[in-house]
């Protein structure tokens, strides 16, 4: 696998999403939707507080997540262009960590869209900025491998759109967690708790890439 | 290796049924036709050569230079016919200025290449991926029903393509349920049951 490789992969999928973008479409619309409806439900002096709002965002985030990359991967079934990328040789590694490169990036858009949506509909005052920005990079870092990971084992399954979220959602409960209590720490002042939280989220976005680079390939088979 | 590619003794097991068992072949330079009924497994042959099916049993020996081209055309949507045929070369290493000759050759005008391939009817789609032959020049050449929804012309190209790469001593795979004046100039015809 080369760096090279890599990078073409991703470009790839950057300018696909580019040209067709219904994945960044339908993510931005289901998060903001998601926050919006949640705010509401827990009503308006429960969804500011910074615990209540973090959950709702990275709830809203996991979905957005998982939408974006089964639409991603749908894009690669249609006319069998997944075929066309397997046969090349590297084909298999390349075309995980292509994925997972652009899809954080493309997630990390979504994110940054949701994150301002929320601090505007929910009046948030965040005493960390910088912290939180911190905290918003390593989620989405931790996130994506696992979710790109769970979308490739389920991508052959006619019941993938209901099998990713089921397998998904447990292994994603502690990234939740630390998503969560991050950005809360961030958002009240907390600088330690922040950056505590954001190491742990980028220790677990280490693990599952490792995992993926060693799961992805066979699964691909 | 004498041979391009070789099946030994290769099962391939899809779900609960084993579509191949125990197959021996050998592909050497020139055209090998599959032929065989709906479900007799020439596509799973094909996949099997190209290393997308995994062999249950038995071993695989492939060209280090393989293109399969299956039924449909392989090109990813929201992508340009260009920029995924400039993509696939560029991922072998190839150079990719060869793109645009290729695919004008084929008949997809300029224009027509530079729009999204969904944009195209799937005879144009199947046709930009058979410029993938002159633009990636393998070894070795898989085709799955390569004249489903192409016309007369490039049906005619896509022959007269096939002699030239058997006549360059490359090996070229067909599996077809029609055109049968392959047969002809086969060096083998792999029946399946």
């Amino acid at each position: 696998m080369t760096l090279h490789r890599i990078r073409l992969m991703a470009a790839r999928e950057a300018r696909a999403e580019r040209g067709q973008p219904d994945g960044l479409v339908a993510a931005v619309t289901f998060v903001a939707t998601l926050i919006l409806v949640e705010s509401l439900a827990v009503g308006p002096l429960a969804a500011t507080q910074p615990e209540v709002a973090s959950a709702l965002f990275w709830i809203a985030m996991v979905f957005a997540a998982i939408l974006a990359t089964t639409r991603s991967f749908e894009r690669e079934l249609e006319d069998d262009a997944i075929d066309a990328v397997l046969a090349l040789p590297g084909g298999r590694d390349a075309l995980y960590v292509g994925k997972a490169l652009a899809l954080t990036a493309l997630i990390a858009l979504v994110a940054l869209v949701g994150g301002a949506l929320s601090l505007l509909l929910l009046s948030l005052d965040v005493l960390l900025a910088g912290h939180l920005a911190l905290v918003l990079v390593a989620g989405v870092l931790a996130q994506v491998p696992v979710v790109v990971l769970f979308v490739v084992i389920a991508l052959r399954l006619r019941s993938r759109a209901a099998l990713v979220p089921i397998l998904a959602l447990p292994v994603l409960v502690p990234q939740l967690v630390a998503a969560t209590n991050g950005t809360a720490a961030a958002i009240s002042g907390d600088a330690a708790g922040a950056l505590g939280w954001a190491g742990l989220l980028v220790a677990f976005a280490l693990v599952y890439s490792v995992l993926g680079l060693t799961i992805v390939p066979a699964a691909l088979e | 290796m004498n041979s391009t590619a070789a099946l030994h003794g290769a099962t391939v097991v899809l779900g609960d049924r084993a579509i191949l068992r125990g197959l021996d072949l050998e592909i050497r330079s020139g055209v090998t036709v599959v032929r065989g009924p709906n479900g007799s497994g020439k596509t799973t042959l094909l996949r099997a050569l190209a290393g997308l099916a995994p062999l249950s049993r038995g071993t695989r020996e492939t060209a280090a230079r393989t293109l399969y081209l299956g039924q449909r055309a392989g090109l990813l949507r929201g992508l340009s016919a260009r920029d995924n045929l400039r993509f696939l070369a560029s991922f072998r290493g190839d150079p990719a200025d060869g793109v645009g000759p290729a695919l004008a050759a084929w008949g997809i005008a300029a224009k027509s290449a530079n729009r999204p391939v969904e944009s195209l009817s799937a005879g144009e789609r199947k046709r930009a991926a058979l410029a993938r032959i002159d633009v990636e020049r393998c070894d070795l050449v898989l085709l799955d029903e390569p004249f489903g929804e192409i016309d007369d012309g490039a049906a005619a190209q896509l022959l007269r393509t096939i002699r030239r790469l058997a006549g360059e001593r490359r090996s070229v795979v067909i599996a077809t349920h029609g055109r049968f004046e392959l047969d002809a100039g086969a060096n083998e015809v792999v029946r399946l049951a």
